[in-house]
């Protein structure tokens, strides 16, 4: 045991209460048929009982966490490094579907076209607005953080990837639709 | 309809398929296009650090399946691209761990221990040439017996095996996947219960979507793209970004050792790594028969078992395995290579995908629609034609063809393919992750599959931190359906037993089968600790 | 009393001649979402692709195919319910969506959409491999009541009760096995792991095959392909199975885009030259278009026609 982490116990610990909240709450507040279920006279499988074997695995799968892997040598660190990851990157991420998802109709609001966006999202070159700018922030995002800083030919770079990108997709094929002119 | 019927309406369906265009007055058919530039794209993403095959499939499927649409027509051109791709990945894997000690694929890690010696010493040609040969060798034995026992494995099961039966068969699948991929049997069970209760969110027979908390995105369930997707590739990109931002170092160019001397392969070098080459054929298509267990550890015994009869045999002037031994890497390549052919033997005959390239032909499969690969595939009809049949024997068609170009073009294709790893890792990475949801997008055309995605890969990025396997995650995901389907069938037909999983010889058989894998790997793991 | 009525009257032609004339111009204006509620690949989803195929080419509109599945069409009916209504937004449903589905679900009424027009019907049978060596029905009755248990498979859970209730009449139980649409059943009889199931039409080619036979009309008239197949009421069952295929806008949708996307739809599936048109008939015994008033009512009598069938099948 090499006792520098305890991440087998602690998710063990996780994993048994969330099964639980699961089995107690979850499961059977959130379906309407519970384990089994009497219809026309014939018992059948309720829509409780798949979810539940499911929790069964996750409970199963926490409990030999905590009794019998728990003091294994090879357990990985699982720390605030990890949630500082998640918390930039992912969070640049969202932002960047968030500009992706409303800069059209943003851009159409602002520019005080008579027409809204959702009927524009198949013109030139309102349906390209959302998918280049989200998506050079994306890819730029990721690029400087692991460089540790913005440089203005990454960020052009960027564009340039995600243009090829978006015209692999538009071009060649009409019926494609980039995100996000399919559900505006 | 006798068989040799099937197999030739097979072969016509990829060679006489809807016509690409035609070179000196033979049509070439789009299906064999379609294999071609899988094959292709293959090499390419294997040799590329960073990029695999399951990362090309994903992106090119929802493209792929616009192009060709939803019909029947579409499965042989796109599967056929997957194979290609699977086929490709896995002999560009070993370019970058001959060339430059870093494995393209996981799969790859073991090439690098005697290729990158052998390049060093000014054989880089050579040892790549033993790579692709012991590959190409590998993967055209697993094929044939793919071919040869899928058929009959999915005939026996249609047989024998009632509801209750395929009920305990699946849960069989399902512990073993659990048991044996990941290291240990804790995280499998969890990762398999995440798949499970991902995939029963929104589902059921009832008509209120359990598990939606009264939301109507949620009320759909989560797309199969998103789930498969979003653990398989996003949590990886993930991952990759995270360790590289952690070095905050880019991937530097690499150089590369001159060659020298000789770099082709003799009669005589054959010859001597044939019983290599066979022996680590055998391991690969008997471990990829099994669903779940992948080609890194067909990879690790083939390499075990070809040093135990090397140490024997070897003359003493000749390199040991790990020192650049031509045997190690045809050890190597040929066990790993050989593990994808078999795997199919799952899918096709009972539809339980074993690895990542098997979940993405079923993805294809079910996006598509017309082919449900499991055992009503193998119907020998006598009067009418089985297209689900033909289609089969079109993809097994599609791999040897593949095959093929592997013999042919593969080699010379895959040498050229060093400059791969001059791609800056972390320029290319945030970009799949840009193209990956952009697939997704196409496929399913609403904001909400992104985000499902992302929180997928958020899961499979912390899956991959505590050292939990994804892929029990996304195989449960496939099957949980047609289990809880299959359970709710086999009770209902069997008039309400609750027992019926081990009143019924061979479902007990099963059953215990599935706890005794979780408990007998459970303790050896303890006792291993 | 009477130049009221002769005035509203008057208006109401006017109505009718200013919706026809709107139709006829309508264009839609921007891209429209077509919801399709069936799985990709299969029989319904091929229908609405090739539909929307041809309405871009025959009237430059741009159609955009989207699978909302799930829950027997509710789901689909529910997101079409909230789009915009002004034609760029339609879903390819069953009228047993808005009807039983719908009524069974508790999740709303039929008005929650806006009916286009059918395209399709069924035909819909009880099905068993012809080396089951039933004839009819009546046979496989005997066979139940001779102790033999018979697995009826079934794809939707009106067609549950349905099974439920031929046993319930003729004072048998069925072991009723619920399956994943129609391609399932016919697997589950190939393969042996049911006995009996239904079929919308997709048995056409195996019953003419000899493979399949069909052993009763689910339908309220004969079966195309077994026209001497007794009729359910043969057996002491008053309820039938007419689903058919139809498209629906949002709750509320603009007359003049309902009767120009219903118009463009009928003249499609009903013209023997286009695909979609061979494709139906094929594979649904022919196109079917009711619009308007007529689907209206048929949907609103399959809603209520719900509850009888669910308390038959409760006793």
């Amino acid at each position: 045991m090499s006792g520098s982490t305890r991440s087998n116990f602690i998710l063990g610990l996780v994993l048994v209460a969330f099964s639980a909240v699961l089995l107690f709450v979850w499961i059977p507040l959130d379906t309407d048929t519970g384990y089994i279920e009497k219809v026309r006279r014939q018992v059948t499988v309720g829509d409780a009982a798949a979810p539940s074997i499911a929790a069964l695995f996750l409970l199963t799968g926490g409990l030999l966490l905590i009794f019998v892997e728990r003091a294994r040598a090879d357990q990985p660190a699982f720390g605030r490094r990890h949630l500082v990851f998640v918390l930039s990157f992912v969070g640049w991420t969202v932002l960047s579907l968030l500009v992706m998802r409303y800069a059209g109709p943003a851009l159409v609001a602002v520019l005080g076209m008579d027409m809204e966006y959702r009927l524009l999202r198949d013109t030139l070159p309102w349906k390209y607005v959302g998918f280049l700018i989200g998506g050079t922030m994306l890819i730029s995002g990721g690029i400087s953080m692991v460089e540790g800083r913005v440089r203005p030919q990454r960020v052009l770079l960027s564009l340039v990837i995600t243009t090829v990108m978006m015209l692999i997709y538009d071009v060649p094929f009409e019926d494609l639709l980039l995100p996000p002119n399919g559900d505006v | 309809m006798g068989t040799l019927d099937y197999i030739w309406l097979g072969i016509l369906a990829v060679f006489q398929g809807p016509e690409l265009f035609s070179m000196f007055g033979l049509p070439i058919s789009v299906t064999i296009a379609m294999v071609l530039a899988g094959f292709l794209t293959g090499i390419m993403v294997g040799a590329t650090p960073g990029l695999a095959g399951p990362v090309a499939m994903a992106i090119a499927l929802p493209i792929l399946i616009s192009v060709f649409g939803y019909t029947p027509d579409a499965l042989l051109p796109v599967m056929g691209f997957l194979i290609g791709v699977m086929k490709g990945a896995t002999i560009g894997g070993a370019v970058p761990a001959i060339l430059f000690n870093t494995p393209g694929t996981p799969d790859a890690f073991m090439t690098t221990l005697d290729g990158h010696p052998l390049a060093r010493a000014g054989k880089a040609g050579k040892a790549l040439r033993i790579a692709h040969f012991s590959s190409a060798s590998g993967d055209t034995f697993s094929d044939i017996v793919l071919i040869i026992c899928a058929p009959f494995l999915a005939i026996l099961v249609e047989r024998y095996l009632d509801l209750p039966e395929k009920t305990a068969l699946l849960i069989l699948s399902l512990s073993f996947i659990a048991a044996v991929v990941g290291g240990s049997p804790a995280k499998g069970l969890i990762s398999t219960g995440l798949g499970l209760l991902a995939v029963y969110v929104g589902t059921g027979e009832d008509f209120y979507p359990r598990l939606s908390m009264g939301s109507t995105q949620l009320a759909q369930g989560f797309p199969i793209a998103t789930a498969v997707l979003g653990v398989l590739i996003i949590g990886a990109v993930l991952k990759e970004l995270d360790d590289l931002w952690r070095k905050k170092r880019e991937v530097g160019t690499v150089a590369a050792s001159a060659d020298q001397g000789d770099q082709r392969l003799h009669g005589a070098d054959i010859r001597r790594l044939f019983p290599y080459i066979a022996r680590s054929a055998l391991i690969g298509t008997a471990i990829g028969a099994l669903p779940g267990i992948g080609s890194t550890l067909a990879a690790t015994l083939g390499y075990t078992v070809g040093r135990a009869r090397y140490q024997k045999r070897k003359a003493p002037q000749d390199p040991a395995f790990g020192e650049g031994a031509p045997e190690g890497i045809a050890s190597t390549e040929a066990a790993n290579s050989s593990v994808s052919g078999a795997n199919l033997i799952p899918v096709l005959s009972l539809g339980i995908p074993g690895n990542a390239a098997a979940v993405f032909l079923i993805l294809a499969a079910d996006s598509i629609g017309g082919f449900n690969p499991g055992p009503s595939v193998f119907r020998f009809t006598a009067d009418t034609v089985n297209p689900e049949l033909v289609v089969a024997f079109g993809l097994f068609t599609t791999m040897m063809l593949a095959n093929a170009l592997n013999w042919t073009i593969g080699g010379l294709f895959m040498r050229s393919m060093g400059v791969m790893i001059r791609i800056p890792k972390h320029i290319l990475l945030p970009s799949v992750l840009l193209l990956t949801l952009a697939a997704i997008y196409v496929q399913e055309t609403r904001m909400e599959a992104i985000w499902f995605a992302l929180v997928f890969g958020v899961l499979g990025y912390v899956m991959r931190a505590l050292a939990i396997s994804p892929l029990p995650f996304v195989i449960a995901f496939i099957l949980g359906g047609n289990l809880e389907a299959t359970a709710r069938q086999a009770f209902a037909a069997t008039g309400g037993d609750p027992w019926f999983l081990f009143t019924n010889p061979l479902a007990a058989v099963f059953m215990a089968a599935s706890v005794a894998v979780i408990v007998f790997t459970a303790r050896n793991r303890k006792a291993a600790a | 009393m009477k130049m009221i009525l002769r005035a509203a009257a008057a208006a109401a032609g006017l109505a009718v001649l200013a919706t026809g004339a709107l139709a006829a111009d309508w264009t839609p204006p921007g891209p429209i979402k077509l919801m399709i509620a069936f799985r990709a690949g299969g029989g319904a989803d091929t229908q609405a692709r090739l539909i929307a195929e041809e309405l871009e080419a025959r009237h430059g509109w741009k159609i955009i195919p989207e699978q909302v599945t799930g829950k027997g069409g509710l789901n689909a009916a529910k997101a079409i319910s909230g789009e915009n209504p002004d034609g760029t937004a339609i879903a390819m449903i069953v009228t047993e969506t808005l009807g039983y589905n719908l009524r069974a679900a508790n999740a709303g009424s039929p008005d929650m959409v806006t009916p286009l027009t059918t395209t399709a019907g069924s035909q819909m049978a009880v099905v068993a491999l012809t080396s089951a060596g039933y004839k009819t029905l009546a046979d496989v009755i005997a066979a139940a009541k001779g102790g033999t248990a018979i697995r009826f498979g079934v794809m939707s859970p009106s067609l549950a009760d349905l099974a439920y209730v031929i046993g319930k009449e003729n004072g048998i139980e069925f072991n009723i096995v619920s399956v994943k649409g129609g391609k399932a059943v016919m697997n589950g009889l190939t393969a042996g792991d049911i006995d009996v199931g239904f079929g919308a039409g997709i048995q056409a080619k195996a019953v003419s095959a000899g493979d399949m036979v069909e052993l009763a009309s689910v339908k309220s008239e004969p079966l195309a392909n077994s026209p001497d197949a007794p009729m359910l009421t043969e057996f002491g069952v008053e309820f039938y199975n007419d689903t058919m295929f139809m498209l629906a806008g949002p709750k509320g949708m603009d007359p003049a885009a309902r009767a120009a996307i219903s118009a463009a739809i009928q003249d499609i599936v009903n013209d023997p030259n286009s695909k979609a048109n061979q494709f139906i008939a094929k594979g649904f015994g022919g196109a079917v278009t009711i619009s308007g008033d007529e689907l209206d009512a048929i949907i609103a009598k399959a809603y209520s026609d719900a509850d009888a069938l669910m308390a038959a099948s409760a006793e």
